[in-house]
């Protein structure tokens, strides 16, 4: 059943353009991804990214994070529109982020975020695989 | 089409066992963590032929429509299963530049793609180098191309009239264009491009000799097909014809997508700076 299911898909996708966005997977390391919890304090939807800044508690000191997401088109078509990410500016979330690779610390790209609601949102490419997603060029 | 039709039925067939699938926690394989259900994960679902294409008031096909790359009339970005590429003729590039394409680094890649830096994608880029929808209106003579991508548009007459004399060209991103039809197929010639855009997201760089000829065809009311070839006596040994890529008919609006915070020209500046200096 699994190799049928596989097969569709597969055919399916065969036919798909190779939709290779910004590859995220460049500038951000996929083995270096962890969750990152704080209070979410700035949303700025503009493109080609949105980034959103968390502050999070280290060692007792707060520290800013920044985050890069989607675009705001592929973030509003998924449901992440700006008042959606809004209604948690000022609470805490928990965002998976993976780390950027050129150095520059507190810098990530954002997988998904658990609003203050707890609804679990995709933010951005799947450039460790947590979705299924396993192939990002 | 048949391929789509066939594809089509199938996964009508398997879509409940597969949705079944996708959630099964343990999908993530033996010792590994489930995948995380989020909200806008996509499970592609193609669209069904929907039946024969509109057509104009002059008979030709109506390209008209929102139309989203893949097959599902709508955004595939998130999808949770993984695309594959096209499967295409190598490009017969001269070795010169192949040479110059392979002595750049991903990060180098990244920085000097156009749809990256946030440039003009231009001709053929508005297919090959965008991954937003496009709103296509056809009218007898005119074919106008919208693209949600940094909101770019091209407009074409198709009323087969020659390129502007070549004391009168000048390199553009879209270059000097006319299109015809050649049956239900819209065919755009394009010449003068300028040398700053891509053919391709792969550092497919092009010179000013360069002719694109696209073909544009919409064969059912739910799917348009979009294919190129490129003359280029400077960078290629031979013509090169694409794949047909496969869209499909949306019914949301575009919205808009300006370019304008662009970080990651100055983060992959870095990203190379600091690969340099490892090496």
């Amino acid at each position: 059943m699994r190799t049928t299911i596989g097969f569709v898909f597969a055919a399916l996708l065969a036919a798909v353009p190779a939709s290779a966005h910004h590859a995220f997977a460049v500038e951000f390391d996929a083995k270096n991804c962890s969750d990152i919890t704080g209070v979410l304090t700035k949303v700025d939807y503009q493109n080609p990214h949105a980034y959103i800044y968390v502050d999070a508690k280290e060692n007792g000191q707060t520290v800013q994070k920044t985050f890069q997401l989607s675009s705001t088109s592929n973030l509003k078509r998924g449901g992440a529109t700006l008042p959606v990410m809004n209604a948690s500016v000022g609470k805490e979330v928990l965002v998976r982020g993976c780390a950027s690779r050129n150095g520059e610390d507190n810098r990530y790209a954002a997988s998904f975020i658990k609003l203050a609601d707890g609804t679990v949102q995709r933010l951005g490419q799947d450039v460790e695989g947590v979705f299924g997603t396993k192939v990002w060029r | 089409m048949k391929t789509y039709i066939g594809l089509w039925l199938a996964a009508m067939l398997m879509l409940p066992a597969a949705t079944a699938t996708a959630q099964d926690p343990t999908a993530g394989g033996a010792g590994q963590k489930p995948f995380v259900e989020a909200r806008g994960n996509v499970r592609p679902v193609p669209l069904p032929p929907g039946g024969p294409p509109p057509r104009m008031a002059d008979g030709k096909v109506d390209l008209s429509g929102v139309w989203f790359q893949g097959p599902t009339g709508k955004a595939n970005a998130w999808s949770v299963v993984p695309d594959e590429p096209l499967k295409q003729d190598p490009i017969p590039f001269q070795s010169w530049a192949e040479a110059k394409i392979k002595g750049m680094s991903r990060a180098e890649l990244e920085l000097n793609n156009p749809g990256v830096a946030c440039r003009p994608v231009g001709t053929p880029g508005m297919w090959t180098i965008n991954y937003y929808p496009h709103q296509i209106i056809t009218k007898p003579g005119l074919y106008v191309h919208l693209i949600e991508s940094d909101n770019a548009w091209s407009v074409v007459h198709t009323d087969g009239r020659p390129h502007k004399p070549a004391d009168e060209l000048e390199p553009l991103y879209n270059g000097d264009q006319t299109a015809r039809w050649e049956g239900d197929t819209l065919v755009i010639d394009t010449i003068s491009l300028d040398e700053r855009t891509w053919i391709e997201a792969n550092g497919w760089f092009h010179s000013d000799q360069a002719h694109v000829i696209e073909r544009i065809r919409r064969p059912s009311m739910n799917y348009l097909e979009y294919q190129y070839t490129i003359e280029d006596p400077k960078v290629l040994t031979k013509p090169w014809t694409s794949a047909w890529r496969t869209l499909s008919l949306g019914s949301e609006d575009l919205t808009e997508n300006f370019c304008t915070n662009n970080e990651n020209a100055d983060q992959l500046k870095k990203l190379t700076e600091v690969e340099s200096n490892a090496k």
